[in-house]
């Protein structure tokens, strides 16, 4: 194992494609030993397991496809493409194929393609697409709603209003196609409000497919009629959660409903209601044209397809990437993010989004993929991943994080509300020199206290990253305590929240 | 029907009963702010958590129902851990300033506290501060700083009245509880939210300070405001009527009251006639009653006919039997005169027009309600001389202000004018004789609400001065002149009245659900 990393390691140095080939299919021979071993006795297994429980293997990897070069984009196939976010642009470069193709399939299919691609939500939550689908009833008195969660409010997150911004159309051609195979009559695009010029290129984009006959009545001259709205949000990070965005999209304060009933049963305007993510909808047009099979061998096991990443931080080719399911953080920030800048050196890094626990470097060859990243420790959430470097105080990221789900808390639920502020005031009292040892128990029992109890998962948000930071950075935490004050002097030159609050 | 095993205890409930219901039914409670029986569920307060067998987080027993085989756990470490932390959570920015809060006494949070946490605070950290006194309606202050955000307010004002006054602004540990704008808490129910408010977050502007809950003495009573007879806790110190509070009744007023009659106890403690009179000078009991009794015998004597008596509809069941015997066996008059208070604003709730407890209870006490004239006819007969004798019951009539002048100058002409009335209301001066009654308080009883349900009352405290309820002087009046009725007890009156009559009589209230 050690070997192997050292390996990986050296190789990752060199950004040529072939030794990215060659890496792949290493990896999949390791894959293929490991699989062997495993059927060797299930104990050993399972001690194993243990073993390597800080440094995980990679797990059921990429089963046949190679890792593709860098060259084979789907979701950012657009992006570089001058004016794609136009239809004609759009439609030369093989837009709107995928509709007329799914438009002569039928719903069912189409739900049976999607659910073995293993597409799951890009959102965060990362359920199976297909299955969220599935749940849809088929027959209903009311309208059926799409809605598209495009609030992407999670720190460290940026890859849906690339997918709205240099290619709508991809986006709204995946629209067309789930309300076909649904059933659906009209859909929202709930934006986040910040997020002007991607509302300007949607709208404008949906005024060219209105005008070609994508949207509206009859569309393709087939007996089906359907509508997109978008619908700009007012700035709270809790309508990013779907029945907050859905109480947001009927002109309501986005405070999350209780679940169930599901939104797929009763959803905005109590009609049956399906919520996805951006991305999720764009990477609908390419199963459709591929198949369902193609998509999931992009990946590895119940996570297929090709996938967004965004890298942050002090790396030296920080911004949005494509690359299938199932590649590792190493292989993401030595290829495509060109490594650490110079002089800084990798500390810590989050996964996907700051609601996911931190990692240390240790984690960096765990998979892209919601079970490989569990196993890790973390989760993959939006696959937006934030590297931090050895100059990065832990206590005041987590102070940071606390404020932030402080603000953002909709205050619906107690735990939640009270919470998210007393963690915030407890956490900036160690990085302002105040801190108490017990204020560490205290922290981890106000995170349990906290985590479950609530009626969104923006509780959970709270806890599960504050425990990490405390978890896996405990002698920072300790340390800030005995010296009473911050021992990283970047961050205590600035005057911060903490230093205003003490005055 | 689902069968779930609570703390053991295996019970058999409807489906889609709510963990917390069943766990009532078991006989556990569950602690809970925003849940009310009345209310939707938001399950936001998250004080009902609770531990159901294979469920990964705890569930609200508030929201959750059962389902068969579930298994659920109302004590265990892991729901004690959770009440603990709730608690401590709403604690963290609560002012705790109870020795200065109305809610003191009767606060759930108080309560609660004691019961399920009764741990010190572990913050060190300044409090959050929100506005202490904010003038949310007429009626109603708000204190930021209390509130706890369980929104049982907003949804009264959703669902209850339809009115929709209240929201939340802000958001997080800053949001509070306000109206929207341009609007007042002021529908007629808004006294209400006060009263759901399970913590001193909204306080009624009457009861404010007045009065320490736990020196409050509580009688069951009945709302005398308007005929749909609202049960009430009537709450009282030291023989005076501190506040009304709705009492449980789902066949009358659930759990609500309106404003206006929950005010109207005032009128038991103002412009009362405390002493008998006559022609304006105090007697004594033994004075007036012979005094009266000389005088109505030699009116009876001098002309039988020409005696008129007014009847209320504010008078319970029980005197106004001894009112119908009165008439009957002493006076042996049959111009009858029906007074009251005019009729006012109703609405399709609670609130009826009828401003009156008992017009039922007249119906049903004296068979009909068609040989009453009306107050036109009542002063057409004073000005003709047809009544020469007045015999009033009360002071309210039905008539606008003018026609009430007319009433009040045509009093001149009658040779004797009796007034047995709770109030002076300007007529106890031009009553030759001025008996005192009592109120509701201050004696039991019974009204028919407009529905026709008959409902008792009790009595809080003792008459107010000398007054007497209107049976007993009925009573004395008729002994006096020779014609004893004799009664001891409301209920022995009670009994006989509803042998002779046809009125339900109400049965036990049902029970309130935890409110
Ligand atoms: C606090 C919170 C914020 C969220 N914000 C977003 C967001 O900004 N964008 C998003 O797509 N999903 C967000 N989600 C996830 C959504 O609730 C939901 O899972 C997602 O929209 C479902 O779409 P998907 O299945 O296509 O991922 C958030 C969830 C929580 C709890
Ligand atoms: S967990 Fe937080 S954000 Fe979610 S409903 Fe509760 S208070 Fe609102
Ligand atoms: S609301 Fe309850 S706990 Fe709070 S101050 Fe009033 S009595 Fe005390
Ligand atoms: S004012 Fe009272 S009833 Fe309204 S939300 Fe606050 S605590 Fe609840
Ligand atoms: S959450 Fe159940 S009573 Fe408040």
């Amino acid at each position: 194992m050690t070997e192997e990393k050292s390996d990986k390691t050296e190789k990752s140095k060199e950004t040529t494609e072939e030794a990215a080939e060659e890496k792949a299919e290493e990896t999949v021979e390791e894959t293929e030993q490991a699989e062997k071993a495993e059927e060797g006795g299930e104990a050993k297994a399972a001690e194993e397991k243990k073993a390597k429980k800080s440094l995980p293997k990679p797990k059921a990897a990429a089963k046949k496809k190679p890792t593709p070069r860098k060259d084979e984009k789907y979701l950012s196939r657009n992006f570089e493409i001058p004016n794609a976010h136009n239809l004609d642009v759009y439609e030369a470069n093989g837009g709107y194929r995928a509709l007329k193709k799914a438009m002569k399939m039928d719903g069912e299919e189409i739900i049976e393609e999607v659910k073995k691609s293993n597409l799951r939500g890009r959102g965060g939550a990362g359920f199976p697409c297909g299955i969220k689908w599935s749940f849809l009833p088929k027959e209903s008195d009311v309208p059926k709603y799409l809605v598209i969660n495009a609030d992407e409010g999670e720190p460290g997150t940026f890859k849906d209003r690339y997918l709205m911004e240099l290619d709508p159309h991809r986006h709204i051609e995946g629209c067309i196609i789930a309300a076909w195979a649904l059933g659906i009559r009209y859909c929202y695009i709930f934006v986040r409000g910040e997020l002007q010029f991607a509302q300007r290129r949607l709208n404008q984009a949906i005024k060219q497919a209105y005008d070609a006959g994508y949207l509206g009545k009859n569309i393709l001259g087939q007996d089906f009629d359907f509508d997109i709205y978008v619908h700009p949000g007012a700035g709270a990070y809790i309508c990013g959660e779907e029945t907050g965005l859905i109480e947001g999209l009927e002109g309501k304060s986005g405070q999350p409903r209780m679940k169930p009933p599901f939104p797929a049963v009763v959803g905005v305007f109590q009609a049956p209601t399906i919520v996805n993510n951006v991305e999720t909808i764009s990477s609908i047009p390419f199963i459709i044209e591929n198949g369902g099979q193609w998509f999931a061998d992009m990946g590895i096991e119940k996570n297929g397809g090709p996938k967004l990443y965004g890298l942050s931080g002090p790396v030296n080719n920080p911004g949005v990437y494509e690359a299938p399911s199932g590649i590792t953080i190493r292989e993401l920030l030595e290829r495509y993010g060109g490594g650490m800048r110079d002089g800084h050196e990798l500390k810590a890094f989050i996964p996907g989004g700051s609601s996911c626990a931190v990692l240390k470097p240790d984690a960096l060859d765990a998979q892209m993929g919601f079970e490989t990243m569990r196993e890790a420790g973390s989760s993959m959430g939006t696959a937006c991943i934030t590297f931090m470097d050895t100059n990065t105080c832990m206590v005041r990221v987590a102070a940071r994080l606390a404020h932030f789900y402080h603000h953002e808390s909709c205050g619906q639920c107690t735990p939640c509300r009270e919470g998210s502020g007393w963690a915030a005031k407890v956490l900036d009292s160690i990085e302002a020199g105040r801190g108490r040892m017990e204020d560490l128990d205290l922290l981890l029992d106000m995170c349990d206290n906290i985590q479950g109890n609530t009626i969104c998962a923006l509780g959970d948000s709270i806890a599960i990253p504050v425990r990490s930071y405390l978890q896996v950075f405990p002698e920072e935490f300790e340390d800030h305590i005995k010296r009473q004050s911050c021992p990283y002097p970047a961050w205590s030159k600035r005057k911060t929240s903490a230093d205003s609050d003490a005055a | 029907m689902p069968k779930v095993n609570i703390n053991g205890t295996e019970i058999e409930v409807e489906k889609g009963t709510t963990i917390l219901k069943a766990a009532a039914q078991a006989g556990f409670e569950v602690p809970h702010f925003c849940y009310h029986p009345a209310l939707s569920i938001p399950a936001n307060c998250r004080m009902c958590l609770v531990e159901v067998e294979g469920a990964r987080s705890l569930e609200p027993a508030c929201y959750s129902e059962v389902t068969d085989g579930m298994v659920v756990e109302t004590k265990s470490e892991r729901v004690i851990k959770a009440q603990k932390s709730v608690l401590e959570f709403i604690l963290l920015n609560h002012p705790v300033d109870c020795p200065i809060c109305d809610q003191a006494g009767e606060c759930k949070l108080q309560d609660y506290y004691m019961a399920y946490d009764a741990q010190e605070s572990r913050l060190r950290a300044e409090k959050n501060q929100k506005v202490k006194v904010f003038p949310i309606g007429p009626e109603v202050l708000y204190d930021g700083e209390r509130c706890i955000l369980c929104t049982r307010c907003i949804r009264f004002c959703e669902e209850i009245t339809g009115t929709n006054e209240l929201t939340i602004v802000q958001r997080g540990d800053s949001a509070e509880i306000r109206t929207f704008p341009g609007k007042e808490l002021d529908n007629p129910y808004s006294v209400c939210t006060a009263d759901i408010c399970p913590v001193g977050a909204l306080t009624s502007r009457d009861f404010r300070f007045k009065c320490r809950v736990w020196l409050l003495q509580s009688t069951d009573s009945v709302c005398t405001g308007c005929s749909n007879g609202c049960n009430i806790h009537l709450e009282h110190f030291r023989n005076e009527i501190q506040r009304y509070r709705p009492r449980y009744n789902p066949q009358v007023n659930d759990y609500w009251m309106c404003d206006a009659g929950r005010l109207s106890y005032k009128e038991v403690h103002t412009d009362r006639l405390l002493r008998p009179m006559s022609n304006g000078a105090a007697l004594n009991w033994h004075g007036v009653t012979e005094t009266a009794s000389a005088k109505l015998a030699r009116a009876l004597d001098d002309d039988a006919g020409s005696f008129g008596f007014v009847v209320s509809p504010q008078a319970s069941c029980e005197d106004l039997f001894l009112a119908k015997r009165f008439i009957e066996e002493v006076l042996g008059t049959d111009q009858l005169y029906l007074g009251g208070k005019p009729d006012g604003f109703e609405d399709d709730f609670l609130i009826k027009a009828d401003k009156n407890p008992n017009r039922q209870g007249v119906k049903a006490v004296f068979g009909g309600l068609n040989d009453f004239g009306d107050v036109d006819k009542l002063i057409d007969d004073i000005e003709s001389g047809a009544i020469k004798t007045l015999y009033m019951m009360e002071t309210h009539l039905p008539a606008d202000a003018e026609t009430r002048q007319r009433f009040v100058d045509a009093l001149d002409k009658l040779d004797l004018f009796v007034l047995q009335a709770q109030h002076c209301a300007e007529l106890a001066n031009q009553a030759h004789l001025a008996l005192p009654a009592c109120s509701h308080a201050e004696t039991e009883g019974t009204f028919v609400n407009f529905d026709g349900l008959a409902q008792p009352f009790e009595q809080a405290f003792a008459p107010h001065g000398d007054s007497l309820p209107h049976w007993q002087i009925f009573m004395r009046l008729a002994r006096a002149m020779g014609q004893p009725l004799t009664y001891t007890f409301v209920h022995q009156i009670r009994d006989e009245m509803f042998q002779a009559s046809d009125a339900d009589e109400n049965g036990e209230p049902a029970e309130a659900q935890a409110e």
